[in-house]
C-alpha cells in the first residue's frame, strides 16, 4: 500500500509515534532550556567563562549524534534505558545554540539601560528578569527555536537505540524494504520540524522588542 | 510576564500531550513487536492472529524492529506489550550472564532474573531451538562420514568459513565455539550477509557456514548441519516475552499465548521460513495457514 | 578656593581616589563637600574625571582610596540597593527601557518599592506635568517613539519618581541639538526652584555650568582644579577656567574679525 493508504489504516499507531516523539523532543528540550539559559546568563556576566562553557557544549555538538548516542549507551543508568539515554544525548546537543543565544542576546543589551537601571537601585534580579531577558527574549528564543528543530531531526535516530519515536518508522521501513513504512516515519517527522520551526518564529516575531 | 506564561503553557501542552499518548493506546490494545528478520514476523504475526482470535483485544503490530537490544527496550518503555525471544540471547545479551547449554537451567535462569530485574513474563517455549546451525554441504558430510562437530574440526585447516555478523560479535558466537571444538580455519572466517551465507555455501565459495538452524533453505536444499555434541551452543528456545502489567491487565492473553506453547516443531518453523523467505509469500499468510492447520483459530 | 559650603554637608569627598586595575588614575585625591539644596556642576573636559566622581556617589563605582559620605555616612557602609534609590540617576542616553512605556518607565521605582496603586497614578501624571509630557498621548508611548528631547523628559521624570532628595545627572543634555538643548536647559533651570534638591550636574559646556550651577567645581585630568560660584568662575584668572570662559566671547572674537 501507498504511504497515503498506511495513514489511512494505522492513525493511531503514527499519533501514537509521533507523540513518542514529542515526548522525547520536549523533556530534552525542557532540560536544555533549563540548563542553557542560566549557563548563557552566566557567560554574559562573565565573558572569561565563554570558552569552558560554549567550548563544552561545541564539542557536544561536534560529536556524530550516531557516535554520542552509542557512546552514552555505555554510560551506567543512562545506558540502560534507551530514552534516558537519548533524552540526554537530546539535551546535549540543544545546548549550544541555547546559551550561545541567551549569551548573545544579554550582551546585545543597550549598555546605557543596563547603567540606567544599576543607577536607579534595580538589583542583579531584578535587572535579569525585567530587563535583560525580557530585552533579549527575541534572541534567545532564537537559539530555542533552532535547537528543537535541530532535536527533532536528531530524535529520528535516537531510534537506533531504541528509544521509539517516528525513526523507528523509518529504520524498520529500511529492514521491510518497504517505501510507505520509511515515508510513514519521514513524513511526519518532516512536518513536525517544519510546524515547530513555524510556530516558534511567529512567536519569536512577536516578542521581538520595538526598535 | 506574558512571555513567560507562553512557555509555561507551552511546556504544558506537550506534557500534556505526551501523557495523552500514552492514553491513546487505548486500554483493549496490545501491541506486539518483533525482530528484523522473516521467522520474527511470523512468530509475532502468529502471536496476534490467535489473540485476535481468542480475545476481544485489539493487536498492533511492530515489527522489524533493529535487534535484541531495541526490542528490550521497548518492551521496558512499554511501547510494545510482548515479542518473541531467544532464550539464549536472552542470557547472554541482555542479561549479559556467562554461557550455559542446559536447556531447563537456562530457562528457569532467564525467567526469574526477567521477572525480578525488568517485571517481564517469560513464558514456555513455542516448542522449537533457533540454535547456531554450522552448516555443510550435503556431499561433504556423505564423504567424509561426518554428522557431528568434533568429527569435522580436523578437517576446519582446510576449509573455508564463512559467519555472519552477530555470529562473529556475540560472546556465545564464534570464538566461543572456535575454543570448545579447537577449530583452526587456514584463514580468519569471512562475514557475510545472512543471505548470502547459504548461497555462498552452495555455490563452493565457502565450505562451511553458521546458519540458524530453523532457516527455511535447509529444508529445501542439500545441506546438514552438524551435531553441537558437545553441547556448546546455548538453547536458543522460542518464548513469548510479556510485560507483568499487560497480563495484569488482560489475563485472557495469558491463556491465549499459553496456548501456543509446544506448537512449533524445528521442521515446521523451517517449512514456515522457507514459505516467506524462499517462496516469497506473505508471513501473515503462512502464519494464518499454520494456525489453522494446527487446529488453532 | 572660595565659596565657602554649609555646615552639614550631604554628599562629601574626603580625598577620595578611583585607580584602575591597569594603573590610570581617574580621580586623584579629590575633597570636597556639597550642600544640601545646592546644584554643583562638575565642569570638566572629556576623561577629567567628573563622570567618575558622579559614580562614586551613587555607589556604581567604589574609591580605591579615601570615601565618599552621603547623608554622613560612607557609601561603602550603605546597602547600595538602598543608597541608589535614595539617588535619583540621570545619562545623556537617557536608558530608559526600550520595552516599557513612558508611563511604566517612569514608575518604575515606585513599582519597586510597592508604592500603592493609588499613589502612582497621581504621581506618574505630576510628574508628566513636570517635565512638560502632560498632553494625553505621551503615556502609552514607547520610547523609540519619543523624539531625543522627549527621552530626557522621561529619563527625568523616571528619576525624580520616588522623589529622592539627591539627583545626579551626566551630561543629561548632551545629547541634543543646541536648540532643542537650550529650550530643555530653561525649563530645567525654571524646575530647579520647584524641585528643592541636592543636584550634582556633569558638563563640559561652559553656558550651561554658569546657568544651572550654584557652584562649579573644575576639574582636569581626575584633580579638583577648584571650586567657584557662577560670577567668580566667570571673571577667575585661573588658566582652566578662563580658557573655559574664552569659549564664551568665541562669537564676539569671530564678530571682531570679521
Amino acid at each position: 500500500m501507498n504511504v497515503m493508504d498506511y495513514f489511512l489504516h494505522h492513525p493511531g499507531e503514527i499519533l501514537g509515534a509521533t507523540l513518542e516523539h514529542v515526548e522525547l523532543v520536549a523533556v530534552a528540550m525542557l532540560i536544555a532550556v533549563a540548563v542553557g539559559v542560566p549557563l548563557g546568563i552566566l557567560v554574559a556576566r562573565r565573558p572569561w567563562l565563554s570558552k569552558p562553557i560554549v567550548g563544552s557544549a561545541n564539542v557536544a555538538e561536534t560529536i556524530p549524534s550516531l557516535a554520542l548516542l552509542g557512546f552514552l549507551l555505555t554510560v551506567p543508568w543512562l545506558g540502560d534505558r534507551a530514552g534516558r539515554l537519548a533524552v540526554a544525548a537530546l539535551a546535549l546537543y540543544a545546548l549550544l545554540p541555547i546559551i550561545r543565544n541567551t549569551a548573545a542576546g544579554i550582551a546585545g543589551v543597550d549598555p546605557a539601560v543596563r547603567e540606567a537601571a544599576r543607577g536607579m537601585g534595580m538589583t542583579e534580579r531584578q535587572i535579569l528578569f525585567q530587563v535583560e531577558l525580557p530585552l533579549s527574549l527575541s534572541t534567545v528564543l532564537a537559539g530555542i527555536r533552532v535547537a528543537t528543530v535541530l532535536t527533532i531531526g536528531i530524535a529520528t535516530i535516537a531510534a537506533a537505540v531504541g528509544a521509539g519515536g517516528l525513526g523507528e518508522y523509518i529504520f524498520r521501513g529500511l529492514a521491510m524494504v518497504n517505501n510507505s513504512l520509511i515515508l510513514a516515519g519521514a513524513i511526519p517527522a518532516a512536518i513536525l520540524a517544519l510546524g515547530a520551526d513555524f510556530l516558534l518564529s511567529i512567536l519569536e516575531r512577536r516578542l521581538r522588542p520595538a526598535r | 510576564m506574558e512571555a513567560r506564561h507562553w512557555r509555561i503553557l507551552g511546556a504544558l501542552a506537550l506534557l500534556a500531550s505526551s501523557l495523552a499518548g500514552c492514553a491513546i493506546r487505548s486500554a483493549d490494545t496490545i501491541v506486539i513487536g518483533s525482530k528484523n528478520f522473516p521467522e520474527q514476523a511470523l512468530l509475532g504475526d502468529i502471536l496476534a492472529q490467535h489473540l485476535e482470535a481468542h480475545t476481544h483485544l485489539r493487536v498492533e503490530r511492530r515489527f522489524y524492529l533493529a535487534g535484541s537490544y531495541i526490542c528490550h527496550q521497548a518492551l521496558l518503555a512499554g511501547r510494545i506489550d510482548a515479542y518473541v525471544e531467544y532464550t539464549g540471547t536472552a542470557l547472554t545479551a541482555i542479561l549479559h550472564d556467562p554461557i550455559e547449554s542446559d536447556p531447563s537451567a537456562v530457562f528457569a535462569r532467564v525467567q526469574a532474573e526477567y521477572k525480578r530485574r525488568f517485571g517481564l513474563d517469560v513464558m514456555p517455549s513455542l516448542g522449537f531451538d533457533n540454535t547456531f546451525a554450522i552448516v555443510i554441504r550435503g556431499e561433504d558430510a556423505r564423504r567424509l562420514n561426518l554428522k557431528t562437530l568434533s568429527e569435522a574440526a580436523k578437517y576446519a585447516p582446510q576449509w573455508r568459513a564463512g559467519f555472519g555478523y552477530e555470529f562473529m560479535e556475540r560472546p556465545d558466537g564464534y570464538a566461543g565455539l572456535a575454543r570448545a571444538y579447537g577449530l583452526q580455519f587456514a584463514a580468519q572466517p569471512r562475514i557475510l550477509d545472512l543471505g548470502l551465507l547459504y548461497r555462498a555455501l552452495l555455490d563452493k565459495q565457502m565450505d562451511v557456514v553458521a546458519g540458524n538452524s530453523t532457516d527455511g533453505l535447509l529444508a529445501a536444499r542439500d545441506m546438514v548441519i552438524l551435531e553441537d555434541d558437545k553441547h556448546y551452543f546455548p538453547p536458543y528456545e522460542a518464548v513469548p516475552i510479556v510485560r507483568d502489567d499487560t497480563l495484569a491487565r488482560h489475563p485472557e492473553a495469558r491463556a491465549a499465548i499459553a496456548e501456543l506453547a509446544g506448537k512449533i516443531s524445528d521442521a515446521e518453523m523451517q517449512k514456515m521460513n522457507y514459505a516467506v523467505a524462499g517462496e516469497g509469500r506473505d508471513a501473515s499468510d503462512v502464519a494464518r495457514e499454520f494456525l489453522h492447520a494446527k487446529g488453532l483459530d | 578656593m572660595t565659596a565657602e559650603p554649609a555646615a552639614h554637608p550631604i554628599i562629601e569627598f574626603r580625598n577620595a581616589s578611583y585607580q584602575l586595575p591597569d594603573g590610570a588614575t581617574l580621580l586623584d585625591s579629590v575633597s570636597m563637600t556639597i550642600a544640601r539644596g545646592e546644584t554643583l556642576v562638575l565642569l570638566g573636559r572629556s576623561g577629567a574625571g567628573k563622570t567618575t566622581a558622579l559614580k562614586l556617589i551613587n555607589r556604581l563605582l567604589e574609591p580605591t582610596s579615601g570615601e565618599i559620605l552621603v547623608e554622613g555616612r560612607a557609601t561603602t557602609a550603605w546597602n547600595s540597593i538602598e543608597l541608589r534609590r535614595h539617588i535619583g540617576y540621570v545619562i545623556q542616553e537617557a536608558g530608559l527601557f526600550p520595552h516599557y512605556t513612558v508611563v511604566q518607565n517612569v514608575s518604575l521605582i515606585p513599582r519597586l518599592e510597592r508604592w500603592p496603586e493609588e499613589r502612582i497614578r497621581p504621581r506618574i501624571e505630576e510628574l508628566l506635568l513636570l517635565v512638560g509630557l502632560d498632553s494625553g498621548n505621551f503615556s502609552q508611548r514607547y520610547p523609540h517613539e519619543l523624539s531625543g528631547g522627549q527621552r530626557q523628559r522621561v529619563g527625568l521624570a523616571r528619576a525624580l519618581a520616588a522623589d529622592p532628595p539627591i539627583l545626579l545627572m551626566d551630561e543629561p543634555f548632551g545629547a541634543l541639538d543646541p536648540l532643542t538643548r537650550a529650550d530643555v536647559r530653561r525649563e530645567f533651570s525654571a524646575l530647579q526652584q520647584r524641585l528643592k534638591k541636592t543636584i550634582v550636574l556633569v558638563t563640559h559646556d561652559t553656558s550651561e555650568a554658569l546657568l544651572l550651577g550654584s557652584r562649579i567645581a573644575l576639574t582636569e585630568s581626575g584633580r579638583l582644579k577648584g571650586i567657584y560660584s557662577p560670577r567668580e568662575f566667570l571673571h577667575s584668572s585661573q588658566p582652566i577656567a578662563s580658557a573655559y570662559t574664552a569659549q564664551l566671547h568665541a562669537l564676539e572674537e569671530f564678530e571682531r574679525g570679521q
